[in-house]
């Protein structure tokens, strides 16, 4: 352990400045009274979700806790974004768990979660109350807060939420570049924020560069606009290094006037995260800005980074390298590696020049900005149009759909009536097939578009015939104000019922974010318990690969220890796993995908009549009519079939009237609980 | 007359099989187990010196059938059969020719367990010898009949019908509401035919917040009967026993009464080896009505032989080769006391049974613990017998002396994995407020039974280092999953 060699990297309070359980005026005030500028860590959020998919575990983010304890943070990014959803379905990981584990490590540290206004972590719009119940259960201190439309009116029920509750909220302006995206667009945005926040004293704003586009001096020509306008706010600097010139970028920031950048270990950059700390510090410190930070700690926390990220090799984008190019395409850092394993799974990774240029031309005809859930709407819509002319006309036809629509974009100013008739037919049928996400953005489901509604032939396009009529049931109210609160009270009796038991709070908020994977998550939490958390890396990836290789782990503080003795060959689709747990030798049949599994119709509809008990089908009918046949009408709380286990008899009654349809099982079977007896008709 | 007991024959399986040969163990002498295809690799089998497959699963093939068990005495050089408790233990038939064949019938006089077998007369008989009984109908065959008697006598529901060959809670249906009769009772003469092959019931008040006490006693040849005391049964799930204590929390007068009363009935009906007297005690009424003699050794003989220090199983053996009880009244001093739970293989909420293999075994250790396994690790429970394998007793100065003993048991180091067991619920029990009171009637599991299931411990450190070995188990044969 680091802790032991330098103790004062560890025990060190001198570099608190900020801490949970201030008021956020408090923050706020501590920020502005600190000289030269300060750090936000996202490792332990963005970074893993910019380069390596959101799958580094708790596991190995938690010893990078005690360090952070004494850095001298703004905050630490730990929660949201796609981390949340991703934890659930692939680490298995929760993130209250995380919060929990977090807290006790780095006490001292303000825990930063990321949300999407109305789609919080999740991808869809939810209603208001969700929102409220959501927020006022998750304990974080900062609450990074954007919208991938610009609309301030979506932040409003996470706002009034987080400021109830005395915590940060940190709203953010997604930036991007284009001739549209001028400061005064931006100032109006940044007015509105304020405007719904009461002012500057109790918010930091953060520009949240999400591709990586701005280049330095258009950075430090908004912030010092921002603050010209804005003396008192503090402004906070997200970026992405995808175009190489994140440093300077972030200098120009905090020379116009940021107090806050965010940054990573080193170790841990790669192409779409964010700039490296220690590098950052160097630079800033060389360029005359003060930087609040335990440099010794920062290295420390560096070495540590070291330990483990080489088990992450495999989570790394297949597409290396830094890419100017995202000025034009403007695909997000944190969309970057998702995009590029869909690709690869899909074994379209070779059309990806096509669809990054395609989202390039797209993003001028429908425009917002490239961050979820936008950047999914981006992705799966130019994704889907360059694989339909691949499939359909090959790497020919994609060449000429993007040299179709460079034409249209560059020389033809997106003027529809200027092109000849056969391009307009082309174009007319370019989004036809696009997902419903797409269409419900263009009729205003997820709020109004930034700077106004795409042409009217992009309508056509999308809804053919019916493309009037679409523009006609076009809103402009924001999903708060459009939607209808969910009933909560039966989404938890869903819940309950789909687990058997009252589910818990945090279940439940898992359940209300991503219902069919929360469900997943808690049928293998409770299956394999604490395995995710306890588990370290290689063996929770590959197990263990060899005789003799041990792991120990701890369960609520004590240690335990797993061996593998042998692992058998492959029989009938079981393998036979031998390993010793505590020293004791167990022996584990595994069934292998090929496993035969034993079809057992279960009783799940109102006319399917199932087994009480397990047991054995030794009466179908009763004595005093006999044997019951399909086709026979039977009466309510007629016996209908009887089952005997160990030696008692349980009857099986019609739960109304009806006509036997079918019969399930052979006399004598030895069934299960709630397996398909009868299914019945209503008579 | 003297015998000698060469060789037991063990009708039986399982718990009862393997607790008759511990004893026959002690005493030297060899021990036969009778097993049906299943049971091939049964425990049982492998504790006994010899062992003969009598046939295929179902019980009328194998341990309920009468002749092929004799058979198997006679090919296997054995004298004597003891028939355990269940399948052929209280079929007076099967006695009878077994002693008809030359051999020696461990347990009592075939006369007497046809006499106490039918119901009817026991109860006629306890009347007679001046035992309180329990209103009720003999014979009863149809609904009107029921109803008519319970209007003439001024009966209320709930009423209890039962087999007259009975035992065990088979073929005993409690009945509500009159709408209900036609079908219970339908069901407990099927039940019944198809446990003791007489499809006979009656028909008897269902005693409210009763207490199940019942008496063992012992006898010999010599006209010698000595009562080992009381044992308290109330507790019962579905008319089956779970937990029985050893005495019960009568008061010593009571006690005395009871005790008494069941030795006066064994001596007048003749009784030898032994066998309890089962009674039901009305809190309200302080007093206690007859149920029925249970002529064969019991599942719950265990404790009584914890709070006297005899072994009832080895007094059986002296009784059938025809020695005088070593033992008199005033030698039997109870100076402990002892609960035992029923280890069943079913599910602890629903108390369905639980069939497979018992993939995990560990029987409990410590001070005053006691265990009877009828299984050992890596056996199947088959669907076709009793759900029991497992009694766990302990024992204690006292009463809370003997409850914290088997907390501890329980909750300690007992585990058992692969099939559902009652030992969640049996804990749940244990630790109810109202049971360490001893504030309990028959109906205790029924009503509190959302409550008991409420304080189930869901997880021990065990079971969560084993879901991670699981995990890893599974991660090390099929590699990195594409869920990741």
């Amino acid at each position: 352990m680091t802790s032991s060699v330098l103790p004062s990297a560890h025990s060190s309070r001198e570099y608190l400045f900020v801490r949970p359980g201030m008021t956020a005026r408090e923050i706020v005030q501590a920020v502005r009274s600190l000289p030269g500028a300060c750090f936000t860590s996202v490792s332990m959020r963005d970074s893993g979700q910019s380069d390596f998919k959101n799958r580094h575990r708790i596991h190995d983010l938690k010893t990078l806790a005690p360090l952070y304890n004494t850095l001298g943070l703004f905050s630490a990014e730990c929660h949201g974004g796609a981390r949340w959803h991703v934890g659930i379905m692939n680490r298995r990981e929760s993130p209250f768990e995380e919060i929990r584990l977090l807290r006790t490590l780095m006490p001292d540290v303000l825990l930063q979660t990321l949300i999407r206004e109305t789609n919080l972590w999740g991808y869809r719009p939810y209603p208001r109350n969700v929102i409220e119940y959501a927020v006022s259960n998750v304990d974080i201190d900062v609450w990074r807060c954007f919208s991938f439309l610009n609309d301030v009116r979506n932040m409003r029920a996470v706002a009034e939420m987080v400021m109830k509750r005395g915590r940060l909220f940190e709203p953010a302006i997604s930036f991007t570049v284009a001739d549209w995206a001028t400061d005064a667009y931006y100032l109006r945005v940044v007015h509105d924020i304020v405007a719904l926040c009461g002012g500057v004293d109790e918010i930091i704003l953060c520009i949240k560069d999400m591709a990586g586009v701005g280049n330095p001096a258009r950075i430090g020509q908004l912030v010092a606009a921002i603050k010209h306008h804005y003396p008192d706010l503090v402004i906070h600097y997200h970026r992405h290094v995808t175009d190489g010139l994140a440093v300077p970028a972030l200098f120009a920031a905090v020379r116009a006037g940021a107090k806050i950048v965010d940054v990573q270990e080193d170790a841990l950059v790669r192409f779409y995260g964010h700039p490296p700390i220690l590098g950052v510090h160097a630079y800033f410190e060389e360029g005359g800005v003060h930087v609040h930070l335990n440099r010794r700690a920062a290295e420390l926390a560096n070495e540590k980074v070291r330990e483990w990220i080489g088990h992450y090799e495999w989570a790394e984008s297949p597409f290396k390298g830094y890419d100017h190019g995202v000025t034009r395409h403007r695909m997000p850092g944190g969309a970057f590696p998702s995009s590029f394993e869909q690709a690869e799974k899909g074994g379209f990774l070779h059309l990806m020049p096509a669809i990054l240029r395609m989202m390039a031309i797209y993003n001028q005809i429908v425009r917002y900005f490239d961050v979820t859930p936008g950047s999914q709407i981006t992705w799966v819509t130019c994704s889907g149009i360059v694989n339909r002319y691949a499939k359909e006309r090959g790497e020919a036809g994609v060449r000429q759909l993007i040299a179709l629509l460079t034409r249209f974009v560059e020389e033809h100013g997106q003027n529809l009536a200027t092109m000849n008739e056969s391009e307009q037919e082309e174009l007319l049928q370019l989004f036809r097939n696009a997902p419903g996400d797409f269409k419900s953005l263009l009729v205003g489901h997820y709020g109004k578009l930034p700077v106004g509604w795409p042409a009217d032939w992009v309508y056509q396009s999308a809804f053919g015939d019916e493309w009037e009529s679409r523009i006609q049931e076009r809103s402009d109210l924001s999903p708060l104000d459009a939607l209808k609160d969910d009933d909560l009270d039966t989404l938890r009796q869903n819940l309950t019922e789909a687990l058997g038991r009252a589910p818990t709070e945090e279940e439940f908020i898992l359940y209300l974010m991503h219902p069919k994977d929360a469900l997943n998550f808690i049928e293998f939490r409770e299956k394999y318990g604490m395995a995710p958390l306890v588990l370290p890396t290689d063996v929770w990836r590959y197990g263990l690969r060899h005789t003799g290789q041990k792991v120990d782990f701890e369960l609520d503080g004590k240690p335990y220890c797993i061996e593998l003795v042998s692992i058998g060959a492959e029989h009938d689709g079981l393998i036979y796993v031998v390993i010793k747990v505590n020293n004791v030798t167990r022996v584990y049949p595994v069934a292998t995908p090929r496993a035969r599994k034993a079809e057992i119709r279960l009783a799940r509809r109102p006319n399917d009549v199932g087994a009480p008990i397990n047991g054995n089908v030794w009466r179908i009918g009763n004595p005093r009519r006999g044997p019951i046949a399909v086709g026979d009408v039977v009466h309510k709380g007629e016996e209908i079939a009887n089952l005997e286990a160990m030696k008692m008899e349980n009857a099986v009654l019609a739960p109304f009237n009806g006509r036997i349809a079918e019969i399930c099982v052979r006399l004598n079977e030895i069934v299960q609980e709630g397996q398909l007896l009868f299914v019945l008709e209503k008579a | 007359m003297q015998r000698t007991i060469r060789k037991v024959l063990v009708a039986n399986r399982g718990v009862p099989a393997v607790r008759i040969m511990h004893t026959c163990r002690d005493r030297k002498i060899p021990t036969t187990a009778v097993y049906s295809t299943p049971d091939r690799l049964a425990y049982h089998v492998f504790m006994a010196d010899t062992a003969i497959h009598i046939g295929e699963a179902p019980p009328i093939e194998s341990y309920l059938n009468d002749d092929k068990m004799i058979e198997a005495a006679l090919r296997s050089n054995s004298n004597a059969i003891h028939p355990g408790w269940g399948f052929l233990a209280e079929n007076a038939d099967f006695a009878q020719k077994v002693i008809d064949a030359g051999l020696i019938w461990i347990g009592p006089s075939p006369e007497v367990m046809r006499l106490m077998g039918d119901k009817i007369q026991a109860k006629e008989m306890a009347r007679q010898s001046n035992v309180p009984t329990i209103p009720g109908i003999e014979n009863a065959a149809s609904a009107e009949q029921i109803i008519d008697w319970m209007r003439s006598e001024g009966i209320r529901f709930p009423i209890m019908i039962k087999a007259a060959a009975g035992g065990g809670g088979k073929g005993m249906v409690k009945v509500e509401h009159a709408d209900q009769i036609t079908m219970a009772l339908a069901q407990a003469r099927s039940e019944a035919k198809k446990a003791f092959n007489d499809d006979t019931v009656l028909v008897e008040k269902y005693i409210e917040h009763g207490r199940h006490i019942e008496v063992q006693v012992v006898a010999d040849e010599h006209r010698h009967v000595v009562h080992l005391f009381e044992r308290e049964c109330t507790l019962q799930r579905r008319n089956q026993k779970i937990i029985e204590e050893a005495p019960s929390t009568l008061e010593d007068d009571l006690r005395h009464e009871i005790c008494v009363t069941a030795a006066r009935l064994m001596r007048r009906i003749g009784y030898t080896s032994a066998g309890t007297v089962e009674f039901l005690f009305e809190p309200a009424t302080q007093s206690f009505y007859f149920l029925e003699v249970n002529t064969r050794l019991q599942v719950e003989h265990g404790i009584t032989e914890l709070i006297t220090g005899l072994d009832i199983v080895g007094l059986m053996l002296d009784v059938a080769e025809g020695k005088p009880l070593p033992i008199k009244q005033s030698d039997v001093v109870p100076n402990r006391w002892a609960l035992e739970v029923r280890l069943n293989a079913e599910d602890p909420r629903t108390f369905n049974p639980s069939f497979g293999t018992i993939t995990h075994l560990r029987a409990p250790l410590g001070p005053n613990v006691r265990v009877i396994l009828g299984a050992s690790e890596g056996e199947d429970i088959p669907p076709y017998y009793d759900s029991l394998f497992m009694l766990l007793m302990a024992s204690g100065a006292d009463r809370a002396d003997a409850l914290r003993v088997l907390d501890r048991a329980i909750s300690g180091n007992l585990r058992l994995e692969g099939v559902k067991t009652l030992a969640p619920l049996l804990l749940s029990i244990v630790r109810h407020p109202k049971f360490i009171a001893g504030d309990f009637s028959t109906n205790f599991i029924e009503e509190h039974l959302p409550e008991l299931v409420s304080g189930f411990r869901e997880r021990t450190g065990e079971d969560e280092m084993l879901r991670v070995a699981q995990y890893v188990a599974e991660i090390s044969a099929l590699g990195p999953q594409n869920w990741m």
